[in-house]
C-alpha cells in the first residue's frame, strides 16, 4: 500500500507538468498573483526602504561659530528646522514630541539632542551633523582600503572605527572620524567635539553607496518568491485533495514522486517568470546591483522556488481548506521573515534563537543572492552551505511531502 | 486468504475481489464488521445499503486507500498490500468528479489517457469514443467549469473508463445524470461487463440495483443479504399482489380467505396475494373484479422487508 515508487515515469511526470501548466495558463488570478503582486511588492519594499527620509523636524540653537555645519543643516531638504533661543527650548519641544532632534551650535563644541525613537531618524540627524563638521571639499573618494561593512556593508572609514552604532541604519555611510561622540542621557543626548582635522578617506568595498533597499533587495526577491510559491503550492494541492483526484491520482499508475515532481516542472516554468519580473523590478527600477552571474541568481531563486514548492505540498496535508493554508502564514512565512536576515544581519538575532536562523532556506538563499549580486560571487563561492542547504531542504522536505500525500486521503 | 476451516477454496481467476472477514473502524465507530463478499469476474455487483452502512469503506478498502484494522482482501488476483500492482487495470470514480475545472473536457481526458501511457491515435480515437458514449462530444473544447451537474458526472465516468478497465469501481457514479443518459450508462456497463470487466457500484437507487447481476445489500458493516435481485425479493418473503376494485370488497376478501388464499382489504380495495401467477385465474373465479392490476414487488420493498426483520 505503502509503495513509494522513487523511480520515475518521466513520460507521466511530464503529463502533470503539462496539466498544471494548462491550468496556470486559464487562471488567470494566480497569473495576476505570480507574477504581478510581487512587482507590486517588490516596489513597495524599494520605495519603503530606500533609505530616503522627509519631515524630520529639527530644532537648531546657534550660538555662533560653526557656520558650516549651520548652512548645511539648513540646506538638507530632510529637515525641517526651527531656530530656537535656548538648549531647554530645544529639550521641552523633543519632549514634547513637536521635535525630532536639536542641535545646540557653539564655538567649541556641537551638542546633538535626540528623541531616540527611530533609529533612522538618529541616524539622519547623525549623518548630516557629521557631513556640515567636515572641512569642505574634505570628502572624498578614495583607495579601496578596508573590509566588509555589516549589513552586506559596504562603509569603512580610515582611521576611525564604527561609533556606537550609529550611522549603520541609514547606510549612507559617512562616518567623521574627526568627530567623538558619547551618549550622555535617557534622552540620549550626544555632544560632538571638534578634533583635528584628518583627511577622511571613505570608500565602498564593492564600488557604490549602499542604500538600504541594495542590501535587503537581493534577499527580499527571495523572500517574495518563496512567499508566493509557498501559498500557490499549498492551495493547488489542498484543490487536488478536496476536487478528489488525489484520491483518484491514488489508484493510477501515478505514483506520489511522480506527481510532486510533475507540480515541480509545472510550477518552475511560472517560478521563472515570477523570478525574472521581480529581478528585474529590484535591478532596473530600483537599481539593486547584479555584479554576479544573472543565471547563478536565478538558479538560487529557482532551487529556493522548489523547496517553497514541495514545503507547500508538505503543508496542505494538515489543511482542510484554503482559509487554513492562510494561516500558515505566521507558521511558516513570518519566522523567516524574522529570522533569516532578510532585513538585519544574523549576529543582531539573540544566540540562543539564532540556531532557528541556520534551519530556514530563507538565511542560505538570502546570502547566497546577497553575494552573487552584490559581490558578484559565482555558482562556487555558494556552493556551501548555501547551495548545499538548498539543495538538502529540497530533497528533504521532497521526501517528507510524498510521504505525507498519504493513500489514506479521506 | 484466510484457508480456515469453513473457507471454500477460492479461485482467483473466478473472481476479481474476494474479502473474507474485513475489519475497519474509525476510532469507535465500527464502519467494515466481518464483512465477506466474493465478486465474480465479468459482473455487474451492486453494493446497496442505507449511509453510513460502508460501502464506500468497502470501495476504498478495495482501492487500496484504507488500511484494514483485519481480515483478508484480494483484488484481481492481488493481496490489496500489493494493489498497486493493478492500479493500471482498474478504474476508480469516487463521489468527488475528479475534474480540473479550467482545462477543457478534452484536456481532462488527454491528461488521464496520458496517466495510462495513452497516447497519440490510441489516445483521440479513445476520447472521441468515450465522449461519444457520454454524449459530450459536442463539447469537447469547452472548459469543465462551465458544465452542468450531470455533465460533470458523464465526463468523470468518462475519464475513468479511458483506459478500459478490467476493474471498475464506481461510487455512485450516476448521481445528477437524468433517466435517458442512465440508461445508456447501464447499457454500456452490461456491455463492459459482458467483455469481461467487472463492474463494482454503489448506489441508493433500486431500479438501478435491479438492473445488477448481484445485488449485496449492507448494513451496519456487514452483507445483510446477497443474490440476484430475483433471489433477494423471495428471500424477504415478497409476493406479487393482485389488486382489485369490486363491489363488495370484505364480502370478497371473505370468500378467498375460505379458498386459501392470504386476502385483504385496503382503503377500499381487495389485496390479494399471489404466489405463482397461475393462480390468477382461480381468483378470478372466486371474484368478479370491476378494475384489477398486478403489482410485482420492487427491490426497494425487499430491502425495507429485509431492514425490519432485522430491526425485530
Amino acid at each position: 500500500m505503502m509503495d513509494l515508487g522513487f523511480a520515475l515515469n518521466s513520460k507521466r511526470v511530464l503529463v502533470v507538468a503539462r496539466r498544471v501548466v494548462r491550468q496556470l495558463k486559464r487562471d488567470r488570478r494566480t497569473i495576476g498573483l505570480i507574477t504581478f503582486a510581487p512587482i507590486f511588492l517588490m516596489i513597495l519594499f524599494g520605495y519603503a526602504l530606500s533609505g530616503e527620509m522627509s519631515g524630520i523636524n529639527l530644532g537648531i540653537v546657534d550660538f555662533g561659530g560653526q557656520d558650516d555645519l549651520t548652512d548645511h543643516l539648513a540646506s538638507v531638504d530632510d529637515f525641517d528646522l526651527l531656530r530656537l533661543g535656548s538648549e531647554s527650548d530645544a529639550e521641552k519641544l523633543i519632549v514634547e514630541g513637536r521635535l525630532h532632534g536639536a542641535v545646540v551650535i557653539r564655538d567649541n563644541e556641537v551638542r546633538i539632542l535626540l528623541d531616540g525613537s527611530s533609529p533612522q531618524i538618529t541616524s539622519s540627524i547623525m549623518t548630516e551633523v557629521k557631513t556640515g563638521l567636515l572641512p569642505k571639499n574634505g570628502l572624498r573618494n578614495g583607495e579601496m582600503i578596508g573590509g566588509e561593512g555589516e549589513s552586506g556593508g559596504a562603509v569603512n572609514v580610515a582611521s576611525l572605527g564604527h561609533d556606537g552604532g550609529i550611522g549603520g541604519v541609514g547606510g549612507h555611510g559617512i562616518l567623521g572620524s574627526d568627530v567623538g561622540i558619547g551618549r550622555n542621557d535617557a534622552l540620549g543626548e550626544y555632544s560632538a567635539v571638534e578634533a583635528q582635522s584628518p583627511e577622511i578617506v571613505q570608500r565602498y568595498v564593492y564600488g557604490y553607496d549602499l542604500e538600504m533597499m541594495d542590501s535587503v533587495g537581493p534577499a527580499v526577491l527571495g523572500l517574495v518568491v518563496f512567499f508566493f510559491t509557498f501559498i500557490t503550492a499549498a492551495i493547488s494541492f489542498l484543490r487536488e485533495r478536496t476536487q478528489g483526484s488525489l484520491e483518484k491520482f491514488m489508484v493510477s499508475p501515478l505514483s506520489r514522486p511522480e506527481m510532486v515532481a510533475g507540480y515541480l516542472l509545472g510550477f518552475s516554468l511560472f517560478a521563472l517568470l515570477q523570478s525574472a519580473t521581480t529581478f528585474l523590478v529590484v535591478v532596473f527600477v530600483f537599481g539593486v546591483p547584479m555584479n554576479g552571474n544573472p543565471i547563478t541568481a536565478f538558479a538560487v531563486i529557482l532551487l529556493l522556488g522548489a523547496g517553497a514548492l514541495v514545503l507547500g505540498a508538505f503543508f496542505s496535508n494538515f489543511a482542510k481548506t484554503e482559509f487554513q493554508v492562510v494561516q500558515f502564514i505566521p507558521m511558516v512565512i513570518l519566522p523567516q521573515v524574522v529570522l533569516s536576515g532578510v532585513w538585519w544581519p544574523l549576529e543582531s538575532i539573540p544566540a540562543f534563537i539564532r540556531p532557528i536562523s541556520y534551519i530556514l532556506p530563507l538565511t542560505y538563499s538570502s546570502d547566497a543572492l546577497r553575494a552573487v549580486m552584490l559581490k558578484g560571487a559565482g555558482i562556487s563561492d555558494i556552493l556551501v552551505p548555501d547551495l548545499l542547504f538548498l539543495a538538502g531542504f529540497f530533497v528533504i522536505v521532497f521526501g517528507a511531502a510524498t510521504l505525507m500525500l498519504k493513500r489514506e486521503v479521506g | 486468504m484466510n484457508d480456515g476451516e469453513n473457507s471454500d477454496p477460492v479461485s482467483f481467476e473466478e473472481y476479481s475481489i474476494v474479502a473474507q472477514g474485513l475489519q475497519k473502524s474509525f476510532g469507535k465507530l465500527k464502519v467494515l464488521s466481518d464483512l465477506s463478499v466474493k465478486i465474480p469476474r465479468g459482473t455487474t455487483y451492486c453494493l446497496l445499503g442505507p449511509n453510513g452502512s460502508g460501502k464506500t469503506t468497502f470501495i476504498r478498502a478495495v482501492a487500496g486507500l484504507l488500511r484494514l484494522d483485519g481480515g483478508d482482501l484480494s483484488v484481481l488476483g492481488e493481496p490489496v498490500s500489493n494493489v498497486c500492482r493493478v492500479y493500471p487495470r482498474i478504474g476508480y470514480m469516487t463521489q468527488h468528479k475528479a475534474l480540473y475545472p479550467d482545462l477543457t473536457l478534452q484536456e481532462n481526458m488527454e491528461f488521464y489517457a496520458g496517466l495510462y501511457g495513452i497516447e497519440g491515435a490510441r489516445m483521440s480515437e479513445r476520447i472521441s469514443e468515450l465522449l461519444e458514449m457520454v454524449d459530450l462530444a459536442d463539447h469537447s473544447q469547452r472548459i469543465t467549469g462551465a458544465l452542468s451537474g450531470g455533465m460533470y458526472q458523464r465526463l468523470s465516468l468518462a475519464c475513468t473508463l479511458i483506459h478500459e478497465p478490467d476493474l471498475l469501481l464506481l461510487d455512485e457514479p450516476t448521481v445528477g445524470v437524468d433517466p435517458i443518459l442512465r440508461e445508456a450508462f447501464w447499457r454500456f456497463f452490461d456491455d463492459l461487463a459482458e467483455k469481461g470487466s467487472t463492474i463494482l457500484i454503489t448506489t441508493h437507487l433500486m431500479d438501478e440495483a435491479e438492473r445488477c447481476k448481484i445485488v449485496g445489500y449492507m448494513r451496519a458493516g456487514r452483507m445483510l443479504a446477497e443474490g440476484s435481485p430475483e433471489e433477494l425479493k423471495r428471500l424477504a418473503g415478497l409476493q406479487p399482489i393482485l389488486k382489485l376494485s369490486v363491489k363488495e370488497p370484505e364480502a370478497s376478501a371473505t370468500r378467498l380467505a375460505a379458498g386459501g388464499f392470504d386476502a385483504s382489504v385496503v382503503e377500499g380495495e381487495l389485496h390479494v396475494a399471489i404466489e405463482e401467477h397461475r393462480k390468477l385465474k382461480e381468483v378470478l373465479d372466486l371474484v368478479e373484479p370491476l378494475d384489477l392490476r398486478l403489482v410485482e414487488p420492487t427491490l426497494g420493498d425487499a430491502f425495507l422487508r429485509l431492514a425490519e426483520e432485522v430491526q425485530r
